[in-house]
């Protein structure tokens, strides 16, 4: 049949071609790094050498892009979960914590059960997964039960989870390391046995462990789970409309909590991952975390929750902070590195941003009534 | 009255107003004049640029281009509040009331000075004594009806003392009876004050009624003006569509008009919605059956109040009822989004439980919704997936999609249903107000549904839109469909329907057969009078 | 721990228990009155956390390089701010999810703190307690409410001023407009982005103010560490308190009280697990918020940002 009517398509704007968002980008960034470096030169440092200390310590230096592969890989697998997540429409934001419980899971089977490694350590991994999950799902609980937001329940059980892991390394039936002679004088767990370690790959003098491989193969996972699969169709469409979903047979509740315990899940799989792989002497500490759930989170909004994307967002945190650990030679307190990495996270959001709004501005999508704008 | 005023510079003149949206002009080179003592009707369709216009006026849209004149003098009104200094008054179709606060809050809200809540109250009163339209200041506008709220808006508004006032679609939510009073508020207000008054809207009897002269535009641009006197429908219709219009679509399309209709008591379009006449129904088992439904909102308010209703095979039955009412309600219990508290939901005979995913759906309901952007299609994913949106059965292989099949089935119902994309692939969202809804049409009856649930199927639709989908909800009545048709647009309802359910305040408090139809009762039920009918009874 | 009841009994009658807790809450009450500011405004302000970390490394940097409290104080709602800034100004301007804002504002602060703490070295100091002559004679409750350090009476100032600005201003009325309905407020002529960020201002600076109230009201001294989250538990307390200001105090002094029992235990001799006291304070705000969340209707347009004609 005829339309009377004007053009019911018109040029995407947001897929026109423009150099400006290259540009915005670049610009944000280069802000980001100025105000790094004006704040280095502040405190009396040279910004020269915090940038070469930081090069060095990431990739240059002997063995250190080994090192740098070894510290991406939880980093990337926190990011992925969350990617699953945010895809949904949920933000569990407790990955520090929900790692924590992966690694408590792992610590527990290796140093309780006994058995051989390679069978501890996949017991280990999966119980890591599961349990990171389940406290994923206690916000998925309050969210879809008494609707609390998850942001806040999930930061909340961050603090709480901080406590668990102090009470396991402190507590002697539990987790604690009873042997006087043990390296460190913090109170730490007992170490993993040998044994059950994740396998490591040399290369080029450089080593990292197999966990890498298994998140670069996660990561392509997800691509395929979100982009091609009915699941992924599911969890995209929950993410995107919930009305439209509940209609079309995706369960709020049901489906909201697979997301939020897989997101929690890759959290958990990535702590038991650091202490398979020998993190902090492959011994759970008080600061076992270190942060790392965190900048899982912010990889995964940094790569704009493409899964892909967070690969190469994944390997430059982790540049950052193994950079950061030459930093003390420069005599900067390696903290900056933090602030450098906040800072560009921050300069990253923006370019995005005001895409969007100029795109609002160029013209609004189609509303109902195509003209109340 | 309109000709010795012509002579004098008019009270606000807008001249070659044009804004763009990326490359689609909303308004383009608009020339309007409102004068003193006239009300001013500004006709078209939805899209035809009037609300864009009557937000650039009001400072809410800066225009590209053109200026403004008041008494002559060129003005730059920037923003709502420089626009209220300068006697400017708008009352607005939507969004302008907020529902937590109270009535003098929403009164006091935009205006500047230290927030004296006495002196507002006082205030209140004092203007709704003279207009008489009483409100209680203190009341919240959450608990109010939609026609004392339409009247808090324009309490709003007359506050501020206007000389010029822009009604955007002011009716959609009243009941005839508030119209009416509406209209006479605001003759009076010409009359006696000079107003200069511009009233938007699309519904052509509304506009013959109440208005002096009458600009009618199209595709962003002024295409016609006439003097309200010499004005004939045929003329404005296709002035206002762009090419002549059979009359019966032109009824068909005017939307909320009830309340002109009333007040036209002599009404030149009323003999086509007699006709054809009905094909005689055998009665049907019916296919949809609602029983008892109750809900309430969070916030303890009855959405859904013991309502039932039967809905026979190939059956429409339309439902009226006046906005808020508890169509959206309805609508979304039988999308599977609102679970009942009491009351069940019937398919042929077998119960579908409520606020289950899915669940609806799958026993055989397929709903066209109102605010499709909120329940109908999601943006931001591409026209196939669109028109796939759950889990068909041939879509997918071991859990991955069949992206080939997608495809090919997407084509298909785009050629099918005429949907104008580029591609299967192209976002949804790029598409216009039209092909969305023929995205929503084509998903809802290529499933097979057994019940289609069509809410305002036509809102914001143009002519020819709106003519298409009548045709297919009539040949899915055909097909043996059992049709609920929810709508707040009577010629709508009227055109299409086998029977008519009134709904108000979340009960259907009357009930007519085609046969039946008696537009004056239709009007009281919608406003809550009880039917004298059953009364008898 | 024999005698459960008999040692709760000891800790709730001590009242050295009751003016800790005041403290504590008063803490809690600087940071949540300002978030439930914002949060009528329509913004969860997540980077509430932050805000308070920086008022509180703020407060000690200019104490330190003033000796005075009152430009401490001063330095603590200028830290505060400028964090919430940062936080408005990518939410409200440039509309950015406000959540993720808020989290990457709360990771610069802790880095940036972590830095200037390194740098620096901030010491703080603590202001003098001051009675307030009667009314800390009043039974039970004087001591605990009125023997206390002087900032802590600016909060009991800030109380009735909030309470006056979001209900007795016109700027409080377009704040709670701009919350539940961004475009009713907008047709109204109100500019909805500039109030949100107001609010968030708003919230800045007593966030801010809070963190210096800790370290030279309370605590005496700085510590990275020293906020620890309490600034979600804030946002909690706006939760518990249904968005009145009413509610949010008593979910601001429950917390605090919490808090306040998790000290006073040990030091009152009783052996509890240290891990399960301090993780009380969070698995209460948990347990809370389980239970009264869904009583309350939030400000309708909370944590939606709002673009001119957008949904």
């Amino acid at each position: 049949m005829s339309v009377p009517h004007p053009p019911s398509t018109r040029a995407n704007p947001r897929t026109a071609p423009s150099l400006e968002l290259p540009l915005m980008y670049a610009v944000s960034v280069g802000f980001a790094l100025v105000l790094s470096a004006w704040l280095v030169a502040v405190t009396g440092h040279a910004w020269s050498s915090v940038g070469q200390a930081l090069l060095d310590g990431s990739v240059l230096a002997p063995g250190r892009w080994g090192n740098t592969l070894t510290v991406s890989t939880p980093i990337l697998i926190v990011a992925l979960g969350m990617v699953v997540g945010v895809k949904a429409g949920f933000f569990n934001i407790g990955q520090e914590g929900q790692l924590l419980m992966g690694a408590l899971a792992m610590a527990l089977v290796g140093t309780k059960l006994t058995g051989s490694g390679p069978v501890l350590l996949i017991t280990g991994l999966s119980l890591g997964l599961i349990s990171g999950g389940l406290y994923a799902g206690i916000p998925a609980l309050m969210r879809f039960r008494r609707g609390v937001p998850e942001v806040i329940s999930s930061l909340l059980l961050v603090f709480v989870a901080f406590q668990v892991i102090g009470y396991a390394i402190t507590t002697d039936w539990f987790l604690r390391d009873p042997d006087p002679n043990r390296p460190s004088l913090a109170v730490t767990s007992a170490a993993l046995p040998d044994s059950i370690r994740l396998p490591v790959i040399n290369l080029w003098g450089n080593q990292f462990g197999v966990g890498f491989i298994l998140a670069l193969l996660l990561a392509g996972l997800v691509a395929l789970v979100m982009g091609r699969t009915m699941f992924g169709f599911k969890l995209r469409l929950l993410g995107a409309s919930s009305p439209v979903a509940q209609q079309a047979g995706v369960s709020i509740a049901r489906t909201g909590t697979v997301a939020l315990f897989l997101s929690g899940a890759a959290a958990g799989l990535a702590g038991a991952i650091m202490l398979a792989s020998g993190a902090s002497g492959a011994r759970l500490t008080a600061g076992f975390s270190n942060e790392i759930g965190w900048q899982g989170l912010l990889v995964a909004l940094l790569a704009r929750n493409r899964p892909l994307l967070c690969v190469p967002m994944a390997l430059l945190f982790a540049a950052l902070r193994t950079g950061g650990g030459f930093l003390a030679a420069a005599g900067v307190d390696r903290t900056v590195v933090d602030v450098v990495q906040a800072l560009l996270v921050l300069a990253l959001l923006v370019p995005p941003a005001v895409q969007y709004l100029q795109d609002r501005r160029r013209g609004p999508a189609w509303s109902d009534t195509g003209e109340t704008p | 009255m309109t000709d010795h005023l012509r002579s004098l510079p008019p009270l606000l003149e807008a001249d070659g107003l044009t804004k763009y949206y990326g490359p689609v002009a909303a308004c383009e080179e608009v020339n309007l004049a409102l004068q003193s003592g006239e009300i001013h009707g500004i006709l078209g369709e939805n899209g035809a640029g009037k609300s864009t216009l009557m937000r650039m006026i009001f400072g809410l849209v800066e225009p590209d281009r053109g200026v403004l004149r008041m008494e002559g003098e060129v003005v730059g009104v920037t923003d709502p509040p420089t626009a209220v200094r300068m006697g400017i008054g708008m009352v607005h179709q939507h969004y302008s009331l907020v529902d937590a606060l109270t009535v003098w809050e929403n009164i006091a809200l935009g205006e500047s000075g230290t927030l004296d809540p006495d002196r507002t109250r006082a205030r209140i009163r004092r203007i709704s004594w003279s207009y008489g339209l009483s409100v209680d200041p203190d009341a919240t506008v959450r608990d109010l009806s939609a026609g004392i709220r339409q009247r808090v808006e324009i309490l709003k508004c007359l506050g501020r003392r206007p000389r010029i006032i822009l009604l955007d679609e002011p009716t959609s939510a009243l009941t005839p009876a508030e119209s009416k009073f509406l209209f006479n508020v605001l003759l009076t207000g010409v009359r006696t004050q000079g107003w200069a008054v511009a009233l938007v809207s699309h519904n052509l009897d509304e506009i013959l009624r109440a208005t002096d002269r009458i600009t009618v535009m199209r595709h962003g641009r002024v295409v016609e003006q006439f003097l309200t006197a010499q004005a004939r429908v045929p003329a404005l219709a296709e002035a206002m569509v762009g090419r002549p219009v059979p009359l019966r679509t032109v009824t068909a399309s005017f939307e909320e008009d009830e309340a002109a209709r009333r007040l036209l008591e002599t009404d030149h379009l009323d003999q086509e919605l007699a006709d054809p006449p009905p094909v005689p129904e055998e009665p049907s088992p019916p296919v949809l059956e609602i029983k008892n439904a109750r809900s309430t909102t969070p916030d303890g308010r009855k959405q859904l109040d013991n309502l039932s209703l039967t809905v026979g095979e190939g059956e429409i039955v339309g439902v009226a009822g006046v906005e808020g009412n508890g169509q959206t309600a309805l609508a979304d219990l039988l999308a599977g989004l609102l679970r009942l508290e009491d009351g069940k939901v019937l398919v042929e005979g077998r119960t579908a439980p409520s606020g289950v995913a899915g669940a609806m759906t799958g026993a055989g309901i397929a709903v066209i919704p109102a605010d499709r952007h909120r329940v109908g299609v999601v943006l931001g994913m591409s026209v196939a997936e669109n028109l796939m949106l759950g889990d068909l059965p041939g879509m997918r292989n071991r859990g991955f999609l069949r992206r080939e099949a997608i495809r090919q089935y997407a084509l298909s119902l785009i050629d099918e249903y005429g949907i104008q994309t580029p591609g299967p692939d192209t976002d949804l969202g790029d598409l216009s107000g039209g092909n969305q809804q023929r995205t929503v049409i084509a998903r809802a009856l290529s499933s097979s549904p057994r019940v289609l649930v069509a809410h305002q199927p036509s809102r914001g639709l143009d002519v020819g839109a709106i003519e298409y989908v009548g045709d297919k909800i009539r040949a899915a009545a055909q097909n043996g469909i059992a049709i609920l048709l929810l709508s707040t647009d009577l010629r709508e309802i009227l055109s299409l329907s086998d029977r008519v359910l009134v709904l108000h305040r979340g009960r259907v408090v009357g009930e007519m057969t085609k046969e039946e139809f008696d537009l004056e009762r239709l009007g009281l039920l919608m406003g809550g009078t009880e039917d004298r009918r059953q009364d008898d009874r | 721990m024999n005698d459960l009841p008999g040692a709760l009994a000891d800790i709730f009658t001590s009242p050295a228990m009751y003016g800790s807790a005041v403290r504590l809450g008063v803490f809690l009450a600087f940071a949540a009155l300002g978030e439930l500011v914002a949060e009528k405004s329509g913004t969860i302000n997540i980077s509430v956390e932050g805000s308070l970390l920086a008022g509180a490394l703020g407060g000690a940097l200019a104490f330190d390089s003033t000796g005075s409290l009152v430009l401490g104080l001063a330095g603590g709602a200028v830290a505060g701010t400028l964090v919430s800034m940062v936080s408005a100004n990518m939410s409200h301007r440039l509309t950015a999810d406000q959540f993720v804002v808020g989290i990457t504002l709360n990771v610069l602060v802790l880095g940036l703190v972590g830095f200037l703490d390194a740098t620096f070295r901030p010491l703080g100091g603590k202001a003098e307690v001051v009675s307030l002559p009667l009314l800390s004679d009043i039974p039970v409750v004087g001591e605990a409410l009125f023997a206390q350090t002087w900032p802590t009476y600016l909060l009991y100032a800030l109380i009735p001023l909030t309470w006056w600005l979001l209900y007795r201003t016109r700027w409080g009325l377009e704040v709670r407009s701009v919350g539940e309905n961004p475009q009713a407020a907008d047709v109204s002529g109100i500019d909805v982005n500039h109030r949100r960020r107001q609010a968030i201002y708003y919230g800045g600076i007593l966030a801010g103010l809070g963190g210096a109230f800790l370290v030279l009201g309370q605590v005496g001294s700085f510590d990275t560490g020293a906020v620890g989250g309490r600034g979600f538990i804030a946002i909690a307390a706006v939760y518990f308190g249904g968005w009145t200001l009413r509610g949010t105090l008593a979910g601001a002094l429950l917390f605090g009280m919490v808090d306040a029992f998790r000290l006073a235990v040990p030091v009152l001799g009783y052996e509890v697990n240290a891990q399960l006291l301090a993780a009380l304070p969070y698995l209460l705000t948990l347990v809370v918020l389980y239970f009264v969340t869904k009583r309350f209707v939030q400000p309708a347009g909370l944590a939606l940002p709002f673009i001119r004609g957008g949904f």
